[in-house]
């Protein structure tokens, strides 16, 4: 049995180590341990301040993900203080979130998870001529010819579609082989280049993928324009409590929109449309068809067993999020919990997730049995309401408590807490979400799809055909993963183009409003209140929580998708999601784990998200301060 | 050593033309904000200049500093990372993970002793000896402080690096810092901004890539070519400040109008920054054209100047007037139409000139690494 430690984890937000213990003989992962080595409390930051500052604050917990804790902070103190924005601002938000979506998805899968599958180094053998052949028959067989509902199309024609010519490849294969001649390989260096796993796609593939990683490397800016029009600026788009701040009018030259700005923003979308149909979902899926053919069906870990999701993309109003309004008025309703869905779609459970269930300290409640926490009650798990965090930094197994070797599977080893959904351990993630949409309409719990729902079992069923597997063989592991990241990349992009129409019609039809601010003055606010925020971010179900007394923050809390999946074990509930698909993943060479770095990267971990807890006291803090180990 | 590839020379190797290679030369004088006079140094600089190796690590960060990087447009992320920088170290784009990547960390710092760029992007908690912060299994304070005894230069990437950000806000409960505090004795240069506009960013590295050296910094470490103006001073919406026109509530005729946002809350008049010249996605737009007070991102401690939409005392508006709330006054009563242009300099602008006007002898914009006390 041999102990192997990666940290850092690259390629990811943060700051993330694995250890497993892996038998060498049979490549079985005997255990693994997942740990979030950092925690900067921006949430006791946000003690004190102005609610309608929040989503500034909360914004800069992630920066790969960003606007997605803008959003969700916006929706709570919008749920506390009853504030209702208008259709406008529903529908720019929705565009920011969209687009936000298909670019995350996009940069994760070329920039950040791309290496693990193919290789610079295998494309150097590749014969250009066929890499040219074979992107055509990749655009030909894995092209998913679905389109979402586009009430006046503005694209005359694909832009952005992939080179298939020799002389191209040629020139990418040459410009590769002058970096590796050149000793001095930059981001490729020290890699295990010579692991196995990159013997499994043919050496025209990997050429074809490089080639698309850099050109997806300089496009994907470009996917983000609604973020500058709207936002001003990304990373980090600007916000109001309310609404918007981007103004609309056609009667005046120097407003923040007019035609010209949506034009831009139309441009963005239509290219990102381009790019998730002309190269993500062809790429991942020839990937993933090759891999699964391959027989590399293993890494599903929790995602057969239990997984949960919020859903997202409120159509219109909506009164509330805590009342459960929220849920009745979606375009994607992915709310609840499906269990067992590795046994096929007929035999999985579905268990709805409603609004009186947020404020149930029994459906939703985070412990800290394995992380660097004390709660005034040991055992006793807290609602995000009234969380509690106190470090108590214990240090590792082995080394000292700057210098680790092993940190202590037995103890507590991560700033990560351990969130539960009644009592349980759940994956979320854009293959929870589609999991979800997918059992409610073939279950019936959905009786009226909406286009966007019918457009998720779509795909579902045209890729089970294309990998000839029904969805509970492909889905709950490590490529379905990263698959349906791309078909939620797909989604997403007519999802911002739905909106967009929207919101292009009810410009038409006399409505500019971005902007409630009537109850802005806090004197207008009631002396307590809470609320939740919930978003379907990049990553799954995301909530911010608030509790807001006499005009200031008195209590934050968020939630977010890396705590789900990240978190250390629980003796109840068992293994996170990324401990349980480390267990669930096999390896070839124990020295050179490329497999636990592409099953990890598959869930696009986000730590600074992950690790980022509040000690609702306040005091407790400068009391931990003086302790010489917190 | 190794030698290393030059500009120029890539691009022979390449086999592109003396004239292409002369034309990047000039869109790159041209993006530094350096004067045309300057292109001949500039491509004198790109042929005798070895490119330098790039250490880039991460300490507390949301890797917002990473994503402004690849948001660059000129030069474009790929170019800068293939091309033009040799990236040795940067564990969100690496290949590798774990200890072979932490290997060709120490590799790197010894084989490229004094001559690599190291970027920091982030704050340095130094709470209880850096716990806060582990990468590799210790903390990352450690790891800057080693790989900075062995740079050439130092970038602070971000606020967080260059004041300690959002982890540093009251209370600051790890005890974040800047980089600057921990490690001294080296030519550090800060880039502001949360994040920085993703130009400046590339525009520093390339800056030095090109010279070899830091580009001139003004009393408090920044690039002055990017951080010598206010974004007031460069506002476009500056017009409306002068003439008293304002915004008084979100969503209102004046701001479908597109007038100035100081009175809901603008950091313009203290931010120093290029938002108001370069723009984001060069010139398409920034937080004020889409409506959004500025909040200075990019200065000291702004998280602790909140709440944000409290407007900043004591900036004193058109001479004419005494005041903005009196202006406000007289623009309820007032067709917006109707508010008379007050063409009259504010006195934060007439300060601005005078202090230039002052500087004025002393300021051959060479691309020098000088530091002036302003």
């Amino acid at each position: 049995m041999k102990r192997i430690v990666v940290d850092p984890i690259n390629r990811i937000e943060g700051h993330l180590r694995v250890e497993i213990k892996v038998d060498e003989t049979t490549g079985k992962v005997e255990d693994a341990l997942s740990s979030g080595t950092a925690w900067r409390g921006i949430e006791l930051v946000l003690k004190g301040r102005d609610p309608r500052d929040a989503w500034l604050f909360a914004q800069r917990i992630c920066g790969v993900c960003t606007t997605v804790h803008a959003l969700a902070s916006l929706r709570a103190v919008e749920d506390a203080l009853g504030i209702d924005i208008p259709k406008n601002a529903n529908y720019i938000r929705n565009i920011i979130a969209a687009s936000q979506m298909v670019h995350d998805h996009t940069v994760h899968f070329y920039h950040l998870h791309a290496l693990d599958w193919v290789s610079p180094v295998a494309a150097l053998k590749a014969d250009p001529a066929a890499a040219a052949a074979l992107q055509n028959t990749v655009l030909d067989k894995y092209t998913l010819n679905l389109s979402g509902p586009v009430s006046f199309d503005t694209s005359a024609y694909a832009k952005d579609f992939p080179k298939a010519t020799t002389a191209y490849f040629k020139d990418i294969q040459n410009r590769i082989k002058k970096v590796v001649d050149s000793g001095q390989l930059g981001i490729f260096a020290a890699h295990y280049w010579d692991h196995p796993d990159y013997n499994v796609l043919p050496p025209e593939a990997h050429l074809m993928a490089v080639a698309h990683y850099l050109n997806m490397l300089d496009r994907q800016r470009e996917i983000v324009i609604p973020h500058i029009i709207f936002g001003g600026k990304n990373p980090h788009p600007h916000y109001i409590v309310g609404g918007m701040p981007c103004s609309i009018s056609m009667n005046d030259m120097n407003a923040p929109v007019n035609t010209e700005r949506l034009a831009v923003v139309d441009n963005s979308i239509n290219l990102s449309i381009d790019l998730a149909n002309g190269f993500y979902v062809p790429d991942v899926l020839v990937i993933g068809d090759l891999f699964v053919k391959a027989g590399y069906v293993d890494g599903g870990g929790l995602a057969g067993q239990r997984v949960l999701a919020f859903g997202d993309y409120p159509e219109d109003h909506y009164s509330g999020i805590a009342n459960g309004d929220y849920f009745k008025n979606l375009l994607v309703r992915a709310n609840g919990v499906v269990e067992n869905f590795g046994q096929g779609v007929a035999k999985a459970t579905f268990y709805p997730l409603e609004g009186k269930d947020l404020s149930d300290p029994n459906v939703l409640a985070e412990g800290v049995e394995h992380s660097w926490y004390s709660y005034p009650e040991t055992g006793k798990d807290l609602h995000p309401w009234s969380g509690v965090t106190s470090p108590q930094y214990t240090g590792p197994k082995e080394g000292d408590k700057t210098h680790w070797k092993y940190l202590d599977e037995a103890g507590k080893y991560s700033w990560i807490k351990t969130p539960k959904w009644n009592g349980k351990m759940a994956e979320v993630g854009p293959l929870a979400k589609y999991i979800v949409v997918y059992t409610k309409v073939k279950q019936g719990i959905i009786g009226e799809p909406t286009w966007a729902e019918k457009f998720i079992v779509d795909q579902i069923e045209t890729v089970s055909k294309l990998l000839n597997l029904p969805p509970e063989k492909w889905m709950p592991t490590t490529v379905g993963r990263t698959a349906a990241r791309g078909l939620d990349a797909q989604l997403s992009a007519y999802i911002s183009k739905y909106f967009f129409d929207k919101l292009v019609n009810n410009i038409k039809a006399g409505d500019t409003n971005v902007a409630n601010t009537r109850t802005w003055d806090p004197a207008t606010w009631p002396q307590e209140a809470k609320g939740v925020g919930l978003h379907e971010a990049p990553r799954g179900g995301l909530s911010h929580w608030v509790t807001i007394k006499n005009g200031k923050i008195d209590n934050y809390q968020a939630v977010v998708p890396s705590t789900w999946n990240a978190c250390p074990r629980d003796s109840k509930a068992g293994y996170g999601a990324y401990e349980a698909s480390m267990i669930d993943t096999k390896v070839k060479l124990a020295e050179k784990p490329l497999e636990i770095l592409r099953v990890v990267h598959s869930f696009d971990p986000c730590l600074a998200c992950a690790t980022h807890l509040y000690d609702r006291e306040g005091k407790e803090l400068s009391v931990v301060r003086t302790d010489p180990y917190l | 050593m190794d030698k290393r590839d030059t500009l120029w020379e890539l691009f022979q190797k390449k086999n592109i033309s003396r004239r292409d290679f002369l034309k990047t030369c000039v869109a790159l004088t041209s993006l530094m904000g350096l004067s045309t006079e300057l292109i001949p140094q500039v491509v004198e600089a790109a042929e005798q200049k070895p490119l330098p190796p790039v250490i880039w690590l991460h300490g507390h960060e949301c890797t917002g500093c990473d994503e402004s990087f690849i948001r660059s447009q000129s030069p474009l992320a790929s170019d800068l990372v293939l091309n033009m920088i040799a990236l040795e170290y940067m564990d969100v784009l690496a290949s590798a993970a774990g200890e072979p990547l932490e290997h060709h960390l120490e590799e790197t710092i010894s084989k490229y002793a004094g001559q690599y760029l190291l970027v920091f992007e982030g704050a340095v908690p130094t709470a209880e000896n850096g716990i806060y912060c582990m990468v590799g299994g210790k903390p990352i304070l450690e790891t800057l402080k080693h790989a900075a005894s062995g740079a050439l230069a130092i970038i602070e990437n971000g606020s967080c690096a260059a004041w300690g950000g959002i982890q540093a806000a009251r209370p600051n409960p790890t005890n974040s810092v800047a980089v600057s505090e921990v490690v001294r004795g080296k030519p550090i240069v800060k880039v502001p901004g949360c994040p920085p506009i993703p130009e400046v960013l590339t525009g520093t590295i390339m800056h030095f890539a090109l010279f070899g050296q830091l580009p001139p910094v003004d009393s408090q470490g920044r690039p002055k070519q990017f951080f010598g103006n206010r974004i007031h001073d460069t506002c476009y919406r500056r017009p409306f400040f002068d003439s008293g026109m304002f915004v008084e509530n979100f969503d209102d005729i004046a701001s479908k109008a597109g007038w100035c946002l100081y009175k809901v809350g603008c950091r313009g008049p203290e931010a120093y920054n290029s938002c108001g010249n370069m723009r984001w996605w060069n010139g398409m737009s920034y937080p004020i054209q889409s409506g959004a007070p500025c909040v200075a991102c990019a200065a000291n401690n702004f998280w602790d100047n909140d709440p944000f939409y409290e407007r900043l005392p004591n900036i004193p508006v058109p001479n004419t007037i005494a005041n903005a709330d009196k202006i406000g006054g007289i623009l309820a009563g007032v067709t917006a139409a109707g508010v008379v242009a007050h063409g009259v300099a504010s006195y934060i602008q007439h300060k601005v000139h005078q202090s230039k006007e002052e500087k004025a002898h002393g300021a051959g914009q060479q691309p020098e690494g000088d530091r002036d006390n302003e």
